[in-house]
């Protein structure tokens, strides 16, 4: 069983938000107040409760003034996960066999520490302050179903498969290169686009923060060789020089 | 029963203990976070307890960092060129029959352990605070995380040293802490410069 993903396609995407609405009824979360802000966007955010949501992008051009984006927005399951990287509790974070980033609010201690690692800032906290994001419904997973977004799209806009088979049929439907391919280790939400990420809300580069890879890979490490380290000097010191006693000084 | 002389008082040692006991409790619980110990997590009663105590005892740290200024800022602060001999000479704990340049009440290791552990504990310390009472906040988050652990580094490299320095590798030492005199003989050999201030003083 190899590592899975969704392959977005936003210019199939037809705005119906069923996948928003299909998520909300397999995950029980309730619905959120909003207001009226005057986009099609509806809720303007991921919240506790929202755990994929499309985006809407307007971008009216000479030739085309009604050219509409839509975007599934949601937790990228990376391959190299911030989130994971940095959080400090213990099986609060884990990886499901298909590459799944799933939770567990028990072990989640409320610290926010996720929200510094998420380079796609997807994190959100509920009410008792635990963490709450897209799991890609890993107990369907689990059971060979396939997610309640991928599910109920009725255009195709968001499908679920084997990932290298997703970067397969893309590469041979003309995408040279899927978004989220090559970073961060290859993230589990793969966007085919047709122009710059930029133009559908997303970096052209996401990046965990420099700090927190150095703190991985240097500070981390040091942490227990610098103790280690000094215990061990000290031992060898009080075995080689030892003591500084009196009666020694004359 | 040979001639005591004061080195600590009550209150430095009472404050020495509780700034020893919430930093080694610090470091063992942020170890527990640092490299995700369930063995370290059970013993401080699950994540979330953890979390808690490592969060109040960062208080506790910093009232006792804050008071310890009191006992031992002044001292520490008073450098001559007796310091730089003691750090040419490593302080003669490179040797077996060391030759240490006359010293204050506190000798130049002691002094710039004081002066770094009073800076990096400070840098922790609010560092500590940002993470925990401005949580979400990702830029305040991000460069506190890394004070956070580069403090916690340095401390964890610069506490066991003291720890050793202040034991079984200075024998006599120790007492400070416990009854806060020591031997008259001991103090004119260690710190002769402090004695001779003494002497004057009465």
């Amino acid at each position: 069983m190899g590592r899975k993903a969704l392959l977005i396609s936003p210019e199939l995407c037809i705005g119906c938000r069923a996948c928003q609405v299909a998520c909300k009824s397999w995950q029980q979360l309730p619905a959120d107040k909003t207001k009226n802000t005057g986009s099609y966007e509806n809720p303007g955010d991921l919240t506790p409760n929202l755990y994929n949501k499309i985006r809407f992008v307007e971008v009216p051009s000479q030739e085309n003034p009604v050219r509409w984006l839509f975007v599934s927005q949601r937790c990228m399951h990376c391959d190299d996960a911030g989130c994971m990287k940095i959080c400090p509790a213990p099986g609060a974070l884990y990886k499901t066999k298909e590459g799944i980033v799933a939770f567990n609010k028990d072990k989640c201690i409320g610290c926010k520490l996720c929200v510094a690692g998420c380079p796609f800032d997807v994190p959100r906290y509920d009410e008792k302050g635990k963490i709450s994001k897209c799991n890609l419904c890993e107990d369907r997973v689990a059971e060979n179903m396939i997610p309640a977004c991928a599910k109920t799209c009725p255009t195709g806009s968001i499908k679920y498969g084997d990932w290298d088979e997703m970067v397969a049929s893309s590469k041979k439907a003309g995408y040279e290169k899927l978004y989220g391919q090559m970073d961060l280790g290859g993230l589990g939400v793969l966007y085919a686009f047709k122009d710059t990420p930029k133009l559908y809300g997303l970096n052209e580069r996401p990046q965990i923060p420099e700090s927190i890879v150095f703190w991985h890979n240097v500070l981390k490490p040091l942490a227990y060789i610098g103790l280690g380290g000094v215990v061990a000097a000290s031992a060898l010191h009080y075995l080689l020089i030892g003591p500084h006693k009196e009666e020694e000084e004359v | 029963m040979a001639e005591m002389v004061r080195k600590a008082s009550a209150f430095e040692i009472f404050n020495h203990w509780v700034l020893a006991i919430s930093c080694l409790l610090l470091a063992l619980s942020g170890y527990g976070f640092l490299f995700k110990l369930e063995g370290i997590t059970a013993l401080f009663g699950g994540a979330n307890a953890m979390k808690d105590i490592h969060n109040y005892l960062g208080i506790v740290f910093t009232l006792s960092l804050f008071l310890s200024i009191f006992n031992w800022l002044k001292d520490a602060l008073s450098f001559d060129s007796d310091d730089i001999k003691w750090i040419a000479c490593a302080g003669g704990y490179l040797s077996k029959h060391p030759k240490v340049p006359p010293m204050g009440k506190l000798n130049t290791g002691q002094k710039l352990y004081y002066l770094a552990l009073l800076a990096f504990g400070i840098a922790i310390a609010i560092s500590g605070f940002v993470i925990w009472l401005m949580p979400g906040q990702r830029n305040y988050i991000i460069l506190s995380h890394l004070v956070h652990n580069i403090s916690f580094v340095v401390l964890m490299i610069a506490v066991p040293v003291h720890i050793y320095l202040a034991t079984i590798a200075n024998p006599g030492t120790f007492r400070i802490m416990v009854y806060g005199t020591v031997p008259y003989k001991w103090a004119a050999k260690r710190h002769p410069k402090w004695i001779q201030e003494l002497s004057h003083g009465k």
